[in-house]
């Protein structure tokens, strides 16, 4: 309906009032006057009413206009946060899981700094790999060797250890940063996740004969608590979220001398978890850094688990504490002694 | 000498400006209060108090509006009517609207405001800038 339909009442209103002026039925002049007076503010009134209604329906219609552009804005800002969604994703893979959700949260900022932290570091690497693999085709060796990463960093992940970096088949993890749950459980952590380790290595043997390998793959692991630096090293353009340090160093040497299928312990790491995990003790390594020879002991295993099996017995209570490791010592001797201790307490 | 009216802009409602010395009075930027009738009441006062001393004295107005709502643009018309009474009461008054150079209804709004006025001088203008 064109606008001037919706006043057509109104304009015959006006045409009706203006014949009655021109027709001269006004024989007062002061009613004349006054009526004339009145159809002007009429004719303003209803032209005030147009503008009034003209503009309103434009403010309505860039409104609406607005409201569109800011729908298919909306739209656009939605497919860039889903591809931004996708493309970090993708990114999160190529950084710990604890490193990509302190920067994502913003906890942690993507910027050239560091701190000094006391961590447990875990080095892992499969011996003689690159002889083992040899004969096999590229992409056998890309499966085998993804599968094993994946399994391994699942581990870890389950463990809560923050993964550093893989350098071909070795692993480099630590415990304590970003998040800590304090140094002794970070060092039992990193413990139990090793043997978890090699108990899952054990699982994968025959999957990977099975993919053409020639022989079993065996694992070496070292594992060491100490202070060292952690935070972004590199350039503005690329940078790494690491650990340095002479302990870091000295992990990789312990890892080094480990035997086959085995995990060697640094001094202080023993310190920490020597209540949960049972350990034999080794000849002292040299390390670059070091002044004296670094103490080292290898895993035999966690009480809990020896205790299962019935190579350890173990009872503490306040006041009194008994750690009976049969593999060390004949049962016989451990009796006697135990017996030569009751005849003390009866005295 | 009355003090000049001088009410800041907001996101809402214009910056109004009356200096009396120079005899210039001005309403700027967006106009869509939540009561237009408590906001326009003392720009009503203030307006008629100074055009009720003007006499023959000469005065300009300008309207520099991005936006104004159906309560605000019948408020620029009462403005207006003020004006145009002055006007016909013998002052000089001259009328300035201004529009920005792309709003189509902003200037269309002047041209017919412009049309009600008989005895005042208006000027339809494009924003500087």
């Amino acid at each position: 309906m064109p606008s001037d339909d919706l006043f057509a009442a109104e304009g015959k209103v006006i045409v009706e009032a203006q014949k009655l002026l021109d027709d001269g039925r006004f024989a007062d002049i002061g009613d004349r006057t006054l009526y004339e007076g009145l159809l002007k503010d009429y004719q303003k009134l209803l032209r005030t009413t147009r503008r009034l209604m003209r503009l309103s329906d434009r403010n309505e219609e860039q409104l609406n206009a607005l409201s569109k552009e800011q729908k298919e804005a909306n739209t656009v800002i939605a497919k860039h946060n889903k591809e931004l969604d996708a493309l970090a994703t993708k990114l999160s893979k190529y950084l710990s899981p604890q490193i990509y959700h302190s920067i994502f949260t913003g906890a942690q900022n993507v910027e050239i700094a560091s701190s000094r932290k006391k961590l447990t570091i875990f080095f892992s690497d499969i011996m003689n790999f690159t002889e083992t693999t040899d004969r096999l085709e590229s992409e056998d060796l890309t499966n085998l060797l993804n599968r094993y990463l994946t399994e391994m960093t699942n581990i870890a992940l389950e463990y809560g250890a923050t993964i550093d970096k893989y350098i071909g088949d070795a692993i480099m993890v630590f415990f304590g940063d970003p998040q800590s749950k304090g140094v002794k459980e970070d060092a039992c952590a990193c413990v139990r996740m090793a043997l978890a380790m090699l108990r899952r290595l054990s699982e994968l043997h025959t999957e990977w004969l099975e993919l053409g390998a020639t022989e079993p793959f065996h694992l070496r692991m070292g594992i060491n608590t100490g202070y060292v630096t952690v935070g972004n090293f590199g350039g503005d353009e690329r940078m790494d979220y690491t650990i340095i340090g002479s302990c870091v160093n000295a992990t990789a040497r312990l890892e080094f001398h480990a035997d086959t299928d085995s995990i060697l312990i640094g001094h202080e790491t023993y310190a920490l978890v020597k209540d949960e995990v049972d350990v034999e003790e080794r000849e002292p390594i040299k390390v670059k850094g070091f002044a004296e020879p670094v103490r080292c002991y290898k895993v035999l295993g966690l009480y809990e688990d020896l205790e299962r099996e019935g190579s350890v017995i173990r009872e503490e209570q306040d006041g009194f504490k008994l750690l009976l490791d049969l593999k060390k010592r004949e049962r016989a001797e451990a009796i006697e002694a135990l017996q030569a201790i009751i005849e003390r307490l009866k005295q | 000498m009355r003090d000049p009216l001088n009410i800041e802009q907001t996101s809402r409602t214009p910056a109004v400006v009356f200096d009396y010395p120079n005899n210039h009075l001005k309403l700027s930027g967006e106009s869509y209060p939540e009561d237009a009738t408590e906001f326009y009441r003392p720009v009503f006062n203030a307006l008629d108090e100074y055009l009720g001393s003007l006499g023959e004295g000469r005065c300009r107005f300008d309207f520099e509006l991005i936006y104004l709502n159906s309560s605000s643009a019948k408020a620029v018309m009462m403005l207006m009517d003020k004006l145009e009474d002055a006007a016909k009461n013998g002052a000089d008054v001259d009328v300035y609207w201004f529009y920005d150079n792309d709003d189509d209804t902003m200037q269309e709004l002047g041209e017919e405001f412009g049309e009600e006025l008989e005895s005042a001088v208006f000027h339809l203008e494009k924003m500087a800038g």
